[in-house]
């Protein structure tokens, strides 16, 4: 595994105790430029990591706290009025940064989620007529509760879409929990420090680019995602009917890319099928539209990628 | 002294001409007779005519009511062209009192203008107002009606016929004898307070009597039905029962008989009814108590199975293999197993993904039942 990683681990894990997967995921989205959509309960350390990681880059870190009447002005800024020289000016707002964490994003309605999008995709931000451009890397982390809970917003699917991951957060096992909390009591986390910088970062990314993926698995990526929308073809025609909508092509892009992250974050030169089954359940969680016949037996996306990933056969 | 009296005179006329063109409207009523006698329906009818067809006319009419008669307004006929109002009211009085009697009405001119009426029917439901009138009371001159008595011990007016139906004429001491007794035809609406007279050696039960009336300018048509029932110890006898009337139409009195019934009752022996014997014997066992404890019981059976059921079915199920260990079984190969492996969306088998990859890619040798087996351990 490349050294640098190896450092940033190593820091991450003196906040963060556990939640390997939520690590790995943020790396795989910093890396590739992706944005990560994290659920769970309160209290996964879900701030801490991404705080840590902006303490380990040395990047600038902002955080939103998603509330029922939060304005996307709040989001992404405003034209203030000058009453003394009588002129606009602008007040950017906490999407100028680095890492934003989009805290309980299903907190608030869907036009504020929608304010994301933008920025999201075209990293640029457009206030009253003047657009600007956000610094590189730009990472979205956003948190949302579990849709059962009360007081929440689904979230809309091309808001869904943009993130390149969706990671379900769980609870830390017996000793990780004992760990936190004899550190928690005794305050004795460590302080993390910046052990890579945005030039470094940027030298990962490029590196990332060198990952060889063979046709086959290319081919492979598109199975996967043809499954999703035509089950039949497949020989899942089971999965016909609990399926409204497949996964759309941001997906095989984010898929692509995200093996590549992986096989590079296992220390691989190359992809193999393996580094595509450990993301492509993140990668198509979020997007797969689920029919009313699958949510009235209890199905989830979960289950239907297994099933597809069980059936075609790996290069 | 003669040009100041012609000066009054022309003063006067104007004046006249004011007072009556001030009205609006024209007003004409008919009465169908003027002597009735008691109880004789009488038709009035009353036209109201707009003449000022420069003003938006409306009016309220009733007969104001009064214990000299009774009365009912049978129809009504609005002619609403454009400012020319014209309503035809026919009403049907009933005097109640023999003599002069007089009839007064209560009548209120409305004037309103087209905005007005346009403005009240205008907008949604929450929006209505109310529609803006200038109110006028209008005295009318009351009518008289010179009401002629009826002849003596008269109890109905108009034209009726009377039938009635005994249910049985022979019962049992104490059984009830149903009777009916029907007046139907036009006139006074026939409603008699004692039909039978009182002080009859049998005991007399009966209802309010059945009411049904359609009133029309022919006058009230009627039905009333008197439903009675008539008990006795002993057979007794239904004397006649006679109802004097009278018919205005024809000026003829005449009668409505119900003529003698004998009822036979026949005695009961009472002594067979009273039970002579303390704490006699039940005439058949009660099992009830029994039956209800059996339903318990098969209900608390019913229950009980159910619950071992899902007991017995949860065994079952941690009796059936796991699927997935299942499936690792029937994997042959390195790649079938990989393949089944990353559809676990699970880090517990990073590992065992390692290994079998590098088998695959990298020309490792492993032993593949070994992973197999290690595997399904830690299952």
């Amino acid at each position: 595994m490349n050294e640098k990683i190896i450092q940033l681990k190593r820091e991450l894990s003196k906040a963060v105790i556990g939640q390997e997967t939520m690590i790995e995921g943020l790396l795989i989205g910093l890396l590739s430029d992706g944005h990560i959509l994290i659920e769970g309960v309160p209290g996964l350390a879900k701030t801490t990591t991404i705080n840590a990681l902006a303490k380990a880059l040395g990047l600038d870190f902002k955080r939103i706290q998603f509330t029922p009447d939060l304005l996307p002005s709040d989001i992404i800024g405003a034209q203030i009025y000058n009453p003394q020289d009588h002129s606009f000016s602008i007040k950017k707002g906490p999407l100028f940064t680095n890492l934003l964490l989009a805290d309980e994003i299903n907190r608030a309605p869907a036009k504020v989620q929608s304010a994301l999008l933008e920025v999201m995709q075209e990293r640029q931000v457009t206030i009253a007529d003047e657009t600007f451009k956000i610094d590189s890397p730009f990472l979205v982390m956003a948190t949302q509760n579990p849709i059962e809970q009360e007081g929440v917003y689904a979230l809309p699917e091309a808001q869904l879409d943009r993130f390149m991951m969706k990671i379900v957060v769980k609870h830390n096992s017996e000793e990780e929990e004992l760990e936190i909390m004899r550190k928690g009591a005794s305050k004795s986390f460590e302080e993390v420090k910046k052990v890579l910088s945005i030039e470094e970062l940027h030298t990962l990314q490029n590196e990332l680019g060198s990952i060889h993926i063979d046709k086959e698995l290319e081919h492979y990526i598109i199975q996967l995602i043809s499954a999703t929308r035509d089950p039949a073809k497949f020989g899942l025609e089971n999965l016909s009917q609990n399926i409204m909508f497949g996964v759309s092509p941001r997906a095989s892009i984010d898929l692509y890319k995200a093996a590549k992250a992986k096989a590079f974050l296992r220390g691989n030169t190359f992809v193999t099928p393996a580094d595509i089954g450990y993301v492509v359940h993140d990668v198509f969680r979020h997007r797969i539209v689920l029919s009313y016949e699958a949510r009235a037996k209890g199905i989830n996306a979960d289950e239907i990628i297994s099933k597809i990933v069980e059936t075609l056969p790996i290069p | 002294m003669k040009r100041n009296l012609g000066k009054i005179l022309k003063l006067f006329i104007a004046l006249s001409f004011v007072l009556l063109s001030a009205e609006d409207f024209t007003y004409d009523f008919h009465l169908d007779k003027q002597d009735p006698y008691l109880k004789e329906p009488v038709i009035l009818t009353l036209d109201l005519k707009q003449t000022n067809h420069n003003i938006v006319l409306l009016f309220n009419f009733d007969l104001r009511k009064s214990d000299d008669y009774l009365f009912q307004r049978i129809d009504t006929k609005e002619t609403d062209s454009h400012h020319n109002t014209q309503i035809h009211y026919v009403y049907l009085i009933y005097p109640l009192k023999s003599g002069e009697i007089k009839l007064s009405f209560d009548l209120m001119k409305k004037v309103t203008t087209d905005d007005s009426v346009a403005y009240s029917f205008s907008g949604d439901r929450d929006n209505i107002k109310g529609l803006v009138t200038t109110d006028t009371k209008i005295t009318l001159p009351p009518l008289s009606l010179k009401v002629k008595e009826l002849p003596r011990n008269t109890t109905l007016i108009g034209d009726f016929k009377l039938t009635h139906k005994f249910k049985k004429t022979k019962a049992e001491a104490y059984e009830p004898i149903p009777f009916e007794v029907k007046i139907e035809g036009s006139g006074y609406p026939p409603l008699l307070e004692n039909l039978l007279p009182k002080n009859m050696d049998f005991t007399l039960f009966q209802e309010n009597p059945i009411v049904k009336s359609r009133h029309s300018t022919q006058g009230t048509k009627s039905s009333v039905i008197y439903p009675m029932a008539l008990s006795s110890e002993n057979s007794f006898d239904l004397n006649p029962i006679t109802i004097k009337a009278f018919n205005p139409k024809s000026m003829k009195s005449y009668t409505l008989t119900i003529p003698k019934q004998h009822f036979t009752i026949s005695k009961v022996d009472v002594n067979t009814l009273v039970d002579k014997t303390d704490h006699p014997k039940p005439l058949r066992s009660d099992w009830s108590g029994f039956s209800s404890l059996l339903s318990y019981l098969v209900i608390f059976a019913a229950g009980y199975l159910t619950a071992l059921s899902v007991k017995w079915g949860k065994k079952t199920l941690a009796q059936t293999e796991d699927p997935f260990k299942e499936k690792i079984e029937n994997c042959n190969d390195e790649r079938s197993l990989l393949q089944l492996l990353m559809s676990i969306d699970s880090k517990k088998f990073a590992t065992d993904i390692e290994i079998l990859e590098n088998a695959l890619y990298g020309n490792a040798k492993i032993n593949f039942k070994k992973v197999k087996q290690e595997l399904l351990e830690k299952l």
